[in-house]
């Protein structure tokens, strides 16, 4: 071996040295043209404790074993949330045998006002396989931090008061583990063609 | 007598005709039908303005529920939030649209229950004197519904 052929080779082993990390690194965040951001597993959420409509601890135990498409929101709440409910409804239709595998789940960010019952008339009206769930603020935050999803009661307009909350549909693996959003405003076509594979995810 | 009573049919004619064309009209009223129990209802709508001048919506009432207010909604950095608007201007030979994600008419504490169907009388009450009585269907809010705006 000659000196310029061991340059060359020293040269070769440098660039293949730098050019791992494109092998090696995980998925990146990737966005869909029809609103849906999938980024790479990371780990199972912290752990929280709720409870569903029918009073049930809602808990991390319960996003293990199925796909979770989960909204935030409040029934008091007349345009978004019922807008956004009636078109996970329609993804529900439009899905069929891939509920078997997925989770329908509405979370009350105004716990004062939604109570469990109030929360089983809401979601029996949409679909009855949806579920509601709620609780204290200090869980509701633990569930809101690990996705990223934000929340603020207006407690300073005067009696119906409103609450701010992110508009977008969470996606949660079966392993409890975060893995992208639905941005709104959302479209069940788009949303149902997405959740068709996500064995892919 | 004969050539001034069709001058006169003539006169109201021609300020009925002024009239329609010139006051705010409404098209496509529907109210966003809600879970039983549910104390706040949406109503969409769309305002068409055919008048030279600016047309402003101050307030809204109607008997079936003990208030009503302009809402908007806004999605800022994913965020969804309401606004109390006090008014809402429509454009001279402008519309405004009210529909689901935007503006639209918060309906609050229905006097009893509504279904998918019934008719809810709204009167929106205009800068000035003018008012308008609408009726908007309640609506179950499905594909159609809510892509079609």
């Amino acid at each position: 071996m000659n000196r310029r052929q061991f340059s060359i080779i020293i040269l070769l082993i440098i660039v293949g040295l730098f050019a791992l990390p494109i092998f090696f690194a995980p998925k990146p965040t990737t966005t869909t043209a029809a609103g849906m951001t999938l980024i790479p597993p990371r780990g199972e959420i912290a752990a929280f404790e709720l409870r569903d409509q029918h009073d049930q601890v809602f808990d991390l135990a319960r996003l293990h074993g199925k796909w979770s498409l989960l909204f935030f929101g409040y029934t008091h709440c007349p345009d978004i949330c019922p807008t956004t409910l009636a078109t996970l409804k329609q993804v529900h239709q439009l899905l069929g045998e891939q509920n078997k595998i997925i989770q329908y789940v509405f979370v009350s960010v105004d716990p004062a006002r939604d109570t469990p019952e109030v929360m089983e008339r809401y979601t029996r009206y949409f679909d009855p396989d949806f579920l509601g769930i709620s609780g204290p603020p200090s869980e509701l935050d633990k569930l809101t931090q690990a996705l990223g999803a934000y929340y603020h009661v207006d407690k300073n307009t005067a009696g119906d008061y409103l609450v701010d909350h992110s508009a977008a549909v969470f996606l949660v693996d079966p392993q409890a583990r975060m893995r992208g959003l639905f941005s709104a405003p959302q479209n069940a076509q788009q949303m149902a063609a997405n959740l068709r594979h996500l064995e892919k995810f | 007598m004969r050539r001034l009573h069709l001058s006169l049919m003539f006169l109201v004619a021609l300020v009925t005709t002024t009239h329609a064309a010139t006051t705010p009209q409404v098209q496509d009223a529907w109210i966003q039908e809600a879970p039983p129990g549910a104390t706040v209802l949406a109503a969409y709508l769309v305002i068409v303005n055919p008048g030279a001048q600016a047309q402003t919506l101050v307030s809204v009432s109607s008997p079936d529920f003990a208030a009503v207010e302009i809402h908007a909604s806004q999605i800022v950095n994913g965020v969804a939030s309401m606004t109390h608007l006090k008014d809402l201007s429509i454009p001279a030979q402008g519309r405004q649209v009210l529909a689901p994600g935007g503006t639209h008419l918060m309906l609050m504490r229905p006097k009893h229950a509504l279904r998918a169907g019934d008719p809810v009388r709204l009167r929106l009450h205009f800068r000035g004197s003018a008012r308008l009585d609408v009726s908007a269907t309640v609506t179950r809010a499905g594909a159609d519904v809510i892509h079609q705006h």
